[in-house]
Formats: structure tokens, C-alpha cells, sequence
């Protein structure tokens, strides 16, 4: 997990005290792969828009069971992701995406290990993880595509830490089955 | 490569993280409780004396509204009518909210905006004025409404639907985490699941009913 920011205390004490400001300063680096969680859950960008929103407020008027001590970004995404499966669950036939690999042609330059995939073996790698019922797609889209901490993922997703652990290797090994 | 490092590695195609506003800036926490006690001493006042006139003089509730009518007003701000009514969202988006959304008669739509707490607004001119048009759902307090005895509240029904016309001296609005503003005359309606309120200077009870029923479906 990444180191905490020094001042993430401080703000979390300040926006505690009701300093609105502080608290949109101690979120604001946790906006994005919050909502990218929810869009995991929801797998739509409104509604993981909606879920990122409700979700933010939501801990906003929650912050005064949140233990300074721990740091912000578990208990950040538990709260949105919460949300998240709360609009999946009245969702209905809502529309849903895949998850798409980017163009790594384009400007962003592409890890060297995503370079030795070539777009074929990206989608087909894709394609058999989308293939994996929710519960594992889920987890192994926050260990290895999000890139979240077991915590992280324990948090997102509502379930211990050795439900990651072992629920990402059940996974795995599905994946494995699928894709090699 | 290892399909845990493959999957690390690859890059994904993430839709863009919205800009989120969070209307937070210029909220004190510590005013939803005052909110809340008044509420709490008004229900206790109006169950304990029901002909009280005390502090709590009428008490209203409509939909996912609640109007108090108090001796004394709380100090609210003076806002605009387009002052933090949140990003805009699509039509699609509002309907999730609100699925019987209801669109100005007007072409195209203004944009709609949605505030935390699942509001969604639109402002748009009104016969020369602008008009704040706010819809929400019905089942829980979402707005409270503090008028002093120099408003009047009266009967408004939109097309048969329970409705209210605040009128007269301004009142005090809370929506749901946002702080309280002062708030002229008011339409208040409740139809199919969700709240509508038509706010604008220049509205009285017949031109807002008139207004309510030319709103079109979204």
C-alpha cells in the first residue's frame, strides 16, 4: 500500500471538526480509484459516478466513527464501494461494459510487460477474465488491475483479508483454466 | 510471465473519473443537528400540545418535504437560485434518480444538475425571471422548509396531486447537506414517488400550478 501522507491526520482531525475544506483536500487524492472501484462493482460509469458522489458524502457525515489513526483510503473505498452495491443490486437490466484494455499505442506509455502482450493476447486475457462469475472478477480487478492492497480489497469488497487471499487464488486459478 | 504479472500489467481502457462535486465548501456540520433539534422539539411540541403556539406554530409535512412554520426564522444565507446545484448529469442519469422526471416546457432542456442527497435541479427563464425547478425522492426528509408567521402557506394542487404555495415573507431552506438559504415563493408538489418544488421571485400560487401542470415527462 502506499505510504500515508504525512498530513492525512491532520486533515481527517480538521475535517472532524466539521472543516469541509480539509475533509474535499483529504479525499481528493482517493476520488479516482474510488471510482474506479465502483465502476468494477457497477460496471457503469454513471453509476459509479453516483456511487463515487453519494458515497464521498456519505463519509463526509460518517467521519466521526472514522479512526484517525488508520489510514483514509480503505475506509474511503468500503464506503463507496458499499454504495456501488447498493445501485447494482436495484440496477436491473441496466446497461453493463466490459472492461476494455487501452491502446497502448497511444500516448500513454505502456508498462514493459503490458508491450509484450500484443493486443490479441490483451483481449483474449480480458475476455477470460470477464468470463469469471462476479465475486472473483472482482477481486482479481482490484489486487491486479487496480492494484489495491489485500486490505484494500478486503475493505472494497466487505470480506476479510483471508477471503482475499484465498478467493483471489480460487480465481487465478480459474482464470488459468480460461485463458492459458 | 506469470498471468498475476500479466494481469498487473496490463493497461486498461478506465472511462474518465468524473469531477466530482462534493458541495461541501461552505457546509458546517454542526447545523443538521440544530436542524434536527428543531425538528425533534417541533414533533414532540405539535404530539404533546396540538394547539400549541409556541415556537412551532404549523407543521406540514409533503412527500420528501417537512415545512415548519416557527416564531423566529434561523439565519440563512442569500444565495442565487443556480448557486451549488452540483454537476451536470445526462437525462438518462437523472432518471435513475428521479424516474418520473419532469423537464421545463421548454426546447432543448436546460442542463440538470445533481446535488448529493439525490436532488436533481434545473433552472430556466420563467415568463422573463429565472425559475429553480428541484425534484427528489418522496420517501424520506429531503428538504425542510422553516417559515416564520409572516409566510402563508396554502393549498396548491397540480392536477390533482397534494401541493403547497408558500408565499409572503421569505423562508429558510435546508436541503439535504447543503446549508440553509433563504428561499421566496414556493410550489411544493408530490405525485408518483417523488417531491417537486418551482422556486422563482416572480411565481404566485395560480402562475406556478399553471407552470407545474406544463412541465413535460422526461
Amino acid at each position: 500500500m502506499e505510504g500515508r501522507p504525512q498530513n492525512e491526520r491532520e486533515l481527517a482531525l480538521r475535517a472532524q471538526r466539521g472543516d469541509a475544506r480539509a475533509y474535499e483536500e483529504l479525499v481528493r487524492p482517493h476520488q479516482e480509484i474510488a471510482f474506479r472501484v465502483a465502476y468494477v462493482i457497477t460496471r457503469n460509469a454513471a453509476d459509479a459516478e453516483d456511487a463515487t458522489q453519494d458515497g464521498l458524502v456519505k463519509a463526509w457525515r460518517a467521519l466521526g466513527r472514522f479512526r484517525t489513526s488508520e489510514p483514509v483510503r480503505p475506509w474511503i473505498l468500503q464506503i463507496v464501494a458499499n454504495e456501488a452495491r447498493n445501485r447494482r443490486r436495484s440496477a436491473g437490466r441496466r446497461e453493463q461494459l466490459a472492461l476494455r484494455a487501452a491502446n497502448v499505442s497511444g500516448e500513454a506509455a505502456p508498462s514493459p510487460e503490458d508491450a509484450t502482450l500484443d493486443a490479441d493476447e490483451r483481449a483474449r486475457l480480458l475476455a477470460a477474465l470477464e468470463q469469471l462469475p462476479a465475486d472473483a472478477r472482482e477481486v482479481l480487478a482490484c489486487r491486479y488491475l487496480l492494484q489495491l492492497s489485500e486490505e484494500e480489497t478486503a475493505a472494497a469488497l466487505d470480506v476479510a483479508r483471508g477471503t482475499v487471499k484465498s478467493r483471489s487464488a480460487r480465481a487465478l486459478d480459474r482464470l488459468r483454466e480460461t485463458y492459458e | 510471465m506469470n498471468l498475476e504479472t500479466e494481469l498487473r500489467a496490463l493497461t486498461i481502457d478506465w472511462p474518465q473519473t468524473p469531477h466530482l462535486e462534493l458541495a461541501l465548501a461552505h457546509r458546517r456540520r454542526r447545523r443538521w443537528p440544530i436542524a434536527v433539534a428543531i425538528a425533534v422539539a417541533a414533533i414532540a411540541a405539535a404530539l404533546a400540545v396540538p394547539e400549541s403556539r409556541g415556537a412551532i406554530l404549523r407543521f406540514f409535512h409533503l412527500g420528501g418535504a417537512t415545512i415548519q412554520v416557527v416564531d423566529t426564522l434561523p439565519h440563512a444565507d442569500e444565495r442565487p437560485l443556480t448557486a451549488g446545484l452540483g454537476p451536470a448529469i445526462s437525462t438518462a442519469s437523472a432518471k435513475r434518480v428521479i424516474p418520473r422526471l419532469l423537464l421545463p416546457p421548454i426546447d432543448p432542456s436546460p442542463p440538470i444538475h445533481y446535488t448529493p442527497g439525490r436532488i436533481v435541479s434545473i433552472v430556466f427563464e420563467h415568463a422573463g425571471h429565472p425559475v429553480l425547478l428541484s425534484e427528489f425522492p418522496g420517501g424520506a426528509v429531503y428538504l425542510k422548509k422553516l417559515a416564520s408567521g409572516g409566510s402563508q402557506v396554502d393549498p396548491a394542487p397540480v392536477d390533482g396531486a397534494p401541493g403547497l404555495f408558500i408565499s409572503g415573507r421569505r423562508h429558510v431552506t435546508f436541503f439535504a447537506g447543503q446549508s440553509p438559504r433563504l428561499a421566496g415563493n414556493v410550489l411544493l408538489w408530490s405525485v408518483g414517488g417523488a417531491t417537486y418544488r418551482l422556486e422563482g421571485p416572480n411565481l404566485t400560487r395560480d402562475s406556478a400550478i399553471e407552470l407545474a401542470q406544463s412541465l413535460r415527462r422526461g
